[in-house]
């Protein structure tokens, strides 16, 4: 045996670094962001992680600091996961390639607002009542701060704690927040949507196009079993001013492409005939509050018809002009649709706003 | 111990309240000629069916109270119902207290009885609301096939102008469906 034993040089020896030591707050503020971050992909129990409250120091060590960078580094994977593999056409040429083929690489900023977010959902108990849980104040965020806050609403999607996370001021001053969860999210002044389509802010925006489109969706066919009118308004009144204010920032920037999940939100609507239109508003509510609920319902389908309207315009570009190649990749977005479903929404919009206030949403 | 007293409290009130509802629609008036043009067809539709025109407006106010107003350059239709009523209630109530609480205890019991006045008178408000809704309700279905027989009328008067500009008319033929035919002679 003793032939066996090799004997080493020093140079061949690995030096194996001790692995870093956080304080136990400092680890739950890790583990919260990792779980964020990881998003569909995470092992952890986000749940259990939202009702559990820790009280956290006011800073956090070094070496934290290092770890948390690490994990919030991990953002740009975590995008790519969720959408930003799929080779897309550029909306420059329409040369086709994936995201980081598409674009330069871009910094994503964070701000020490993302650790101020993710203190207070460490600190926060989810599972207590609503109405006795600190509220975390309205705040300047970056882009990374804002896709901490998009991540930590997916992550509670079906829990609780996603009206509250959603009805905090701090949450409300995240444009991309309100573009992925416009419905939780009524009540709060939408913000500027310029930060979405300028630097970083269009690749994070396609790189989620397809989950924003399928949240869109799945928001219009939960209109259909609304009772309350109320609701319905302040729903269509918060979708009315998200969907007008992106789509008048992706005009500003010449991004009208950063605009496509209303596309996707609608094609399978009209592909399956089905109307946002509410089911059985509630009778004992007067005739104008029913009246104006159905006409809330129809805050995408407006949006649509505001496509159609550019596309009248890209249909104008000659061979000749500048931006020709990147309207050839508008108009192709548009082709699914075409005239024949802008009719068909048009229909939608005229029956939502009817004489009639009474049920009746269609589907084959 | 303390001498039991019988405190009596009476309250009444007087409101007069108004409570309306409306709806508003667009009507699907089909740009064959002028927005003017049509709009002056459609007036004329209208007022074969009791409306009464005022520039831009044609009004009708039908027996059941419902004003039906057409925007005749917007192409919109407004229906509105509106009521006023004068509501009268009263409470009297007695309670027994110690004579040392009195004075909270009277106080306390108009509050009681206030609240339960607003209450009652609340109630009766939205009661009578719900029951022009309901009047509204069930007007609306006549109220659009109406409507919609006036549009159409337009529509196909607009359409024989229309026409009538291209040519000599040769026949004006209308299906059961609706659909008309209308032969031109260029």
């Amino acid at each position: 045996m003793d032939d066996d034993v090799l004997e080493l040089d020093d140079d061949q020896i690995e030096e194996v670094s001790p692995l870093p030591q956080v304080a136990p707050s400092e680890a739950d503020i890790l583990m919260m962001a990792r779980a964020l971050v990881a998003g569909p992909a995470s092992n952890d129990d986000i749940w259990s992680l939202l009702c559990a409250s820790r009280q956290v120091p006011a800073k956090i060590g070094t070496t934290s600091e290092r770890l948390l960078g690490d994990i919030l580094a991990m953002s740009w994977r975590a995008l790519w996961r969720r959408g930003g593999t799929k080779p897309q056409p550029s909306h420059l040429d329409g040369q086709r390639g994936r995201l980081w083929e598409r674009y330069e690489p871009t910094d994503l900023k964070f701000s020490a607002q993302s650790l101020q977010f993710l203190r207070w959902l460490v600190t926060t108990p989810f599972s207590a009542p609503a109405s006795t849980l600190k509220g975390l104040g309205a705040a300047k965020l970056e882009l990374g701060d804002q896709l901490l806050v998009y991540f930590a609403l997916d992550a509670a999607r079906a829990t609780p704690a996603l009206r509250v996370i959603a009805n905090q001021p701090f949450v409300h001053n995240a444009p991309l927040a309100w573009l992925g969860f416009a419905q939780y999210m009524a009540g709060g002044n939408v913000p500027a949507f310029d930060s979405l389509t300028i630097g970083a802010g269009p690749i994070v925006v396609e790189a989620l196009t397809d989950e924003v489109a399928r949240r869109w969706q799945a928001g219009e066919i939960s209109k259909r079993s609304m009772t309350d009118p109320t609701e319905l308004i302040t729903f269509g009144a918060a979708q009315d001013a998200v969907l007008d204010g992106f789509l008048d920032a992706c005009d500003r920037r010449n991004r009208r492409d950063l605009a496509g999940f209303v596309l996707d939100a609608v094609q399978p609507l009209l592909d399956r005939n089905i109307m946002p239109s509410p089911g059985q508003l509630d009778p004992a509510a007067p005739l104008s509050v029913r009246a104006s609920a159905r006409t809330s319902a129809g805050s995408l389908l407006r949006a649509l018809v505001r496509w159609s309207d550019w596309d009248q315009q890209h249909r104008g570009v000659r061979f000749i002009d500048d931006n020709y190649q990147a309207v050839q990749v508008l108009l192709g977005r548009f082709e699914k649709i075409g005239s024949a479903g802008v009719g068909r929404v048009q229909g939608w919009l005229y029956e939502l706003s009817g004489l009639v206030v009474a049920p009746g949403p269609t589907s084959d | 111990m303390s001498r039991a007293i019988q405190i009596r409290v009476s309250e009444s009130v007087v409101r007069t309240v108004h409570v309306e509802d409306g709806v508003q629609s667009p009507l699907e008036m089909l740009p064959i000629l002028a927005p003017d043009r049509m709009g002056e067809l459609l007036a004329k539709e209208l007022e074969d069916q009791g409306f009464t025109r005022d520039g831009d407006k044609a009004t009708r106010e039908d027996a059941d109270g419902v004003i039906i107003e057409v925007d005749l350059k917007t192409a919109t239709v407004t229906a509105r119902i509106a009521a006023e009523k004068k509501l009268e209630e009263s409470i009297d109530r007695r309670t027994s207290v110690g004579v040392e609480r009195q004075e909270q205890a009277e106080k306390n019991l108009r509050d009681d009885v206030i609240r339960e006045l607003d209450d009652r008178l609340s109630a009766r408000t939205e009661a009578l609301r719900k029951e022009i809704t309901g009047k509204l309700e069930k007007k609306l279905g006549d109220l659009k096939k109406e409507l919609d027989g006036a549009v159409g009328r337009a529509t196909v008067a607009a359409l024989t102008e229309r026409a009538q500009s291209l040519g000599n008319i040769q026949s004006v033929v209308e299906d059961e469906a609706g659909n008309v035919t209308i032969k031109v002679k260029l």
